[in-house]
């Protein structure tokens, strides 16, 4: 068998590595603080995972499933700054299917006005015509993706509260729960979603050449389209597919709290989903993605919310720290440090053969 | 050459030149809307002078501060999205400073100063020298300047100091004869106050750093092109590192304003004050991709911005987050008009 | 021109980390000369006139301007001493007026405050000079590339520069622009400044340049006088080889019975080019010649459904086609390699692979993805017979030389099969060697029965490798000569007075 040199400047100059490399330094961080950081029973009540890691998975899910879609965004050269929003019009569309009665039954009840796969298909409909809206702005109209997703994020949450007038409903429907709350098997339901997009996902762009269109038309849009690729075809797509995983984060979001929350639901996803990319080394020029780097990115903003309230630091305090610990990866994963590595190692290598 | 002395001659050819033509657009539609609600609800006050001095200017006039420094950073081709939160932190260290620690609140504003500006070229310097996206680099500055907040003080904080009061209560009343032939209040009562003169002067200052300065021309060559204006010998760094401090200092100076229109300190006031700030500075025609932009239009931008909430109040019977939705419309109507604008002169160039 | 040496470049040396870029280099200006620099891509032009404008910096040698030693440190420095650079691609910003993209930076001030005025009035001087008349307060992006490229000149000049760098500053424009520029650089010349001209373009060296410096792979061939060289002899310094053994081309046989493989009547796009009707036989060789803007480019897009047509219509093999985006174009095995490589043609981020397996993966549409064994199999067997000068298939494009890039698009479209190809200047910015050679892949293609369509600026290669030539002005085709027969002349004079030359050739 060939053994396969360690090459230190390949590794070095990846940007996957330092988002890797600095998950795994918060997470010892946490297990020196607290040896029991790392340690995963079985809740014997309800037989479900339960720990520490499991709940930064678990928590993690809304922003990863949507990191997902917003890779592929950012892959374009894009951002989608609606994501949030949409999240908050896919609760409230889903609760007001589910209470639609409002007005003759006054308590919440484990009970659906609309038929159950309704109230799952009309806000992830809903949803994902809206990303096709931005999507025909980007590739028909021909704008740029900041501003024509601020359209929505903007106007979006007008329209979930529009949507309940303005009110905050509750439900107590059973099946509607299990999305957010329930399990299957010890696997607590929203890390079973997300790991089923991810790899969904993932078929989709590599075992496609969907991916490489992505990219293709990120880097040189002209190009591609005399290349024969359809570049508004391929835009389309993805701020679609982007708006319906941001349906899906939605749903789970408003079945953790059984309500809809047009104010605060979703609020800050963008931005940490578009960090979670970065994060994950892929750059917001667009072109080369990673789908695993997004979901390390993911998992480190969850790492250091977790690590905030685990040990009792001012939970405000954590954009403080998430700031602090983006910084340094921002820092490591730039241009001229990246090269300053390279240098060194080749430094290294010159020094060794000569 | 007396040939083309002559093209230039006329005032109005002068006027028609390309380059503002999205100032224009701005005003234009902020005049609809101030004619569609003057008709609509002239008889209920909505033509007075009250409601545009008060409802649409002075009540927006920290947006109106803090979106002086957005231009120019948008100009630049950049953009800040820690400004809401720079401006918070403004009001939290003013709050905190005099009510906590007895501290004079120009000590506590000379202070935060000190922060915002400081923050800003850091930011700058980051976008600069380590290729950081600048959406990133100032992603992370909110998020820090808002754990910041949060870590002073997680509720709000009541000011009591002669200095912030008077300033409150500073306002210079519209004067004009009334039927009487006697010099009196104007009526309804109008008057301009501390932050309405601060954001003019903003808009003076922004104008004149623009159009007059070679650090203000610098700005806008960065935003047209940075290679070339690299390569032309212009000081790209300075010139980026500068407009964030700028930014800073007007966030600062936006978030003092806000803290004299509340008289407290939030650590969660004006979140999302960033996107309203932006979409300002976009609706007055300052273009995202760089190279474009005027602070007259900002300024329209400002009042168009506000003229809609206006509308609503005035009809009554809409919900508030018809607001949100419009403004939403109102940016794309914004951004439809300036892809025709750029198809239209690209159109036209000349061969 | 005066025998005094206004620089001088001595034994000037560039070591960079992988390789030696120049290697003891002599350059001498005189005051009051046009001097080109010579040699094909990577020979050192750039990297030479890098360190005389202080973008990089030289690791051995000396630079002495008026018998004084230099070392700029970067081109603002440069500027200041006296040096000034023109690139091919137009470094100015598009936003600010002409007048301010002359003057900015170095605004004069009235009262600590910018004085427009004055601005636009020196401006306007500055344009009269250069025959331009043109409203200085427009902003620059409303103006042809050649204007913008004659303020680039302006803003070089104004600096009060001793010596002014050209590099390429013609590729973008058409005769009468390059005789403007020429008309331009002869009145700064007899001011006594000392010009350095850096072109592809042969008959430029030979119409303006008073001498002309070769380099070759980071060494210096020579200093010669414009006319102790013929342009063959200048070639073969360029390349090293005997120019002969480089263009022997053999056009395309095409016999009178074969078939057409692609017609197009009547077919046009209302303000941009007007009833085109054009047929092309298969295996042949159609040649497309023209000014810049007169239409080549917009037939040749129409043809291929990046344009789409509003009247007439287009036939492959006898059959009625209805582009309607390259795609549907790329079904029909008809393929385009685009006028602007680095806009239209490579995508700089992706390896030499995906880039040439591109256009089969777009035919095949993304769900049915190739194994990565047929991309890897596709591009060794086109990095092979293309020559391809690159360590690996998984190099970025963007890393590669202009004709390797040039190579790699084309075979791109090899790899698609086309019937029909069409090649829109694909010699452009390449140097005499990859010219060469992609003109013979093109007849080589011929040779296999593709029907190609050749655009180009340069009339010796359309009339080397055509069957026929079709020949536009304005959006309109006036002429198709035959390509044996006709001489440059013919086409030029075709080109200058229409279609009354036309009858004259073909009668």
């Amino acid at each position: 068998m060939k053994t396969k040199k360690f090459n230190w400047s390949q590794i070095t100059r990846s940007k996957i590595t330092w988002a890797i490399v600095a998950e795994i330094l918060i997470l010892l961080v946490c297990f020196i603080i607290r040896p029991d950081f790392f340690s995963i029973s079985i809740q014997p009540s309800t037989g479900v995972l339960y720990g520490s890691l499991i709940d930064i998975v678990n928590r993690s899910a809304e922003i990863t499933i949507i990191a997902m879609g917003m890779t592929l965004v950012i892959a374009l050269g894009g951002t989608d700054l609606s994501v949030g929003a949409l999240v908050a019009v896919s609760g409230a569309m889903a609760l007001k299917l589910m209470r639609w009665d409002v007005l003759e039954y006054n308590t919440p009840g484990d009970y659906t006005v609309y038929p159950f796969f309704l109230v799952l298909l009309l806000p992830l409909v809903t949803c994902t015509l809206m990303g096709l809206f931005n999507g025909l702005l980007i590739a028909k109209g021909g704008m740029q993706p900041f501003i024509a997703t601020l359209i929505l994020m903007v106007s979006g949450r007008g329209i979930a509260q529009i949507l309940t007038n303005g009110k905050q409903f509750t439900t107590m429907y059973s099946p509607f729960r299990m999305i957010g709350q329930g399990n299957l098997g010890p696997i607590p339901m929203p890390i079973v979603i997300m790991v089923v997009i991810c790899i969904l996902m993932g078929i989709f762009v590599r075992k496609t050449a969907f991916g490489t269109f992505v990219e293709s038309v990120g880097v040189n849009r002209s190009a591609s389209r005399l290349s024969g690729i359809s570049s508004d075809k391929v835009i389309l797509i993805v701020y679609a597919l982007t708006g319906l995983l941001a349906g899906i984060a939605g749903l789970i979001y408003s079945s953790r709290i059984m309500s809809n929350d047009s104010n605060n639901a979703g609020i800050n996803y963008e931005m940490d989903a578009i960090l979670a990319v970065v994060i994950g080394g892929t750059a917001m020029t667009g072109g080369k993605f990673s789908l695993v780097g997004t979901f390390v990115g993911s998992l480190i903003i969850r790492t250091i919310v977790t690590f905030v309230y685990y040990f009792g630091i001012v939970s405000e305090a954590t954009m403080a720290f998430k700031a602090l610990i983006i910084a340094v990866v921002i820092v490591l994963q730039s241009e001229p440090v990246r090269e300053y590595f390279a240098k060194r190692s080749e430094a290294r290598a010159a020094r060794k053969s000569a | 050459m007396e040939n083309s002395n002559r093209k230039r001659q006329s005032l109005f050819t002068r006027l028609m030149n390309p380059k503002y033509v999205m100032v224009y657009a701005t005003i234009a539609i902020f005049l609809i809307i101030y004619i569609f609600g003057a008709i609509q609800y002239g008889d209920k006050g909505f033509t007075s002078l009250r409601t545009l001095v008060i409802s649409m200017f002075t009540e927006n006039a920290y947006y109106g501060i803090s979106a002086v420094g957005m231009t120019m950073v948008l100009i630049t081709g950049g953009i800040d999205l820690s400004v809401g939160a720079v401006s918070s932190l403004t009001g939290m260290i003013i709050a905190y400073g005099t009510a906590r620690l007895g501290i004079h609140p120009l000590v506590c504003l000379l202070f935060a100063f000190v922060i915002g500006i400081g923050l800003g070229a850091i930011m700058g310097a980051g976008i600069q020298f380590l290729n950081v996206p600048p959406f990133i680099m100032t992603l992370t500055g909110m998020f820090l300047t808002r754990g910041c907040c949060s870590l002073i003080s997680r509720e709000s904080i009541e000011i009591q100091s002669d200095l912030i009061d008077a300033l409150a209560n500073f306002k210079i009343y519209i004067m004009w004869w009334n039927s009487d032939g006697e010099w009196a209040k104007i009526k309804p009562v109008c008057y301009i106050n501390f932050n309405l003169i601060l954001f003019i002067i903003m808009i003076i200052v922004g104008t004149i750093l623009l159009q007059k300065t070679r650090f203000g021309r610098n700005v806008y060559a960065v935003g047209g092109n940075e290679q070339s204006a690299k390569l032309m010998g212009l000081p790209v760094a300075r010139t980026k590192i500068l407009v964030y401090a700028f930014n800073g200092f007007c966030s600062v100076l936006a978030g003092f304003a806000y803290t004299i229109y509340v008289k407290s300190g939030w650590n969660l006031a004006l979140s999302g004050g960033e996107l309203e700030v932006i979409t300002c500075a976009v609706i007055g025609g300052t273009l995202m991709t760089g190279g474009v932009g005027y602070m007259v239009g900002t300024l329209f931008g400002v009042l168009l911005k506000s003229a809609i909430p206006a509308l609503i109040t005035f009809n009554g019977n809409l919900l508030s987050w018809w607001g949100k939705i419009a403004t939403g419309a109102l940016l794309l109507l914004f951004i439809f008009i300036q892809r025709i604008v750029v198809l239209y002169s690209a159109r036209k160039k000349q061969k | 021109m005066s025998d005094e040496i206004i620089l001088e470049m001595k034994q000037i040396e560039m070591q960079f980390p992988a390789v030696k870029a120049l290697d003891k280099v002599d350059f001498t200006l005189r005051r009051g000369e046009v001097h080109s620099l010579l040699g094909e891509n990577g020979a050192g032009k750039s990297t030479l006139i890098k360190c005389l404008t202080g973008v990089n910096h030289k690791t051995g040698g000396q630079i002495i301007l008026e018998g004084q030693e230099i070392s700029p440190t970067n081109p603002q420095h440069a500027m200041e001493l006296g040096i000034s650079t023109v690139f091919q691609e137009i470094n100015l910003c598009p936003n600010l007026t002409v007048a301010e993209n002359i003057f900015i930076g170095r605004q004069p001030m009235k009262h600590g405050q910018i004085n427009w005025k004055e601005i636009n009035r020196r401006a306007d001087e500055l344009m009269a000079r250069f025959h331009l008349d043109i409203d200085v307060t427009r902003p620059l992006s409303m103006f042809s590339t050649a204007i913008q490229q004659m303020v680039s000149i302006a803003r070089a000049v104004d600096v009060q520069a001793k010596i002014l760098i050209l590099d390429e500053p013609t590729s973008s424009l058409d005769d009468n622009e390059v005789k403007l520029l020429f008309d331009v650089m002869r009145e700064l010349k007899a001011s006594g400044m000392g010009i350095i001209f850096i072109t592809h373009f042969l008959d430029q060296i030979y119409e303006i340049s008073d001498r002309m410096t070769i380099l070759r792979n980071g060494h210096l061939v020579g200093a010669y006088g414009i006319n102790e060289l013929t342009k063959v002899e200048l070639v073969t310094e360029m390349i090293g080889k005997d120019i002969d053994v480089i263009f022997n081309l053999k056009r395309a046989e095409v016999g009178e019975k074969d078939p057409n493989m692609l017609e197009a009547d009547h077919i046009g796009v209302p303000g941009k080019v007007e009833d085109i009707s054009l047929d092309i036989k298969k295996g042949e060789l159609l040649g497309f010649a023209g000014l810049l803007g007169s239409g080549r480019t917009e037939t040749a897009e129409m043809l291929f459904g990046a344009e789409k047509i509003s009247k007439g219509e287009i036939r492959l093999n006898g059959q009625k086609v209805n582009f309607r985006q390259p795609h549907d174009a790329i079904m029909k095995k008809v393929a385009f390699c685009p006028e602007d490589r680095k806009r239209d043609g490579i995508i700089g981020d992706l390896s030499i692979r995906e880039n040439i397996a591109l256009a089969v993966q777009a035919r095949r549409g993304f769900m049915r993805p190739m194994s990565r064994q047929e991309q890897d199999e596709l591009a060794d067997k086109y990095i092979k017979a293309l020559g391809i000068k690159t360590p690996s298939a998984e190099k970025k494009i963007a890393e590669l030389s202009g004709g390797n890039q040039q190579k790699v698009i084309l075979a791109r479209w090899m790899a698609t099969q086309p019937d029909v190809l069409i090649l829109d200047e694909p010699t452009r910015g390449i140097d005499v060697g990859a010219k060469a050679e992609i003109q013979r892949l093109m007849l080589e293609m011929c040779g296999d029965g593709v029907s190609v369509v050749f655009i180009s600026s340069e009339l010796d290669e359309i009339i080397r490798c055509s069957n026929r030539i079709v020949i536009m002005r304005d959006g309109k085709k006036v002429a198709e000569v035959d390509g044996a027969t006709c001489t440059q002349q013919d086409i030029l004079n075709i080109i200058a007075e229409g279609a009354k030359a036309a009858e004259e050739v073909e009668a």
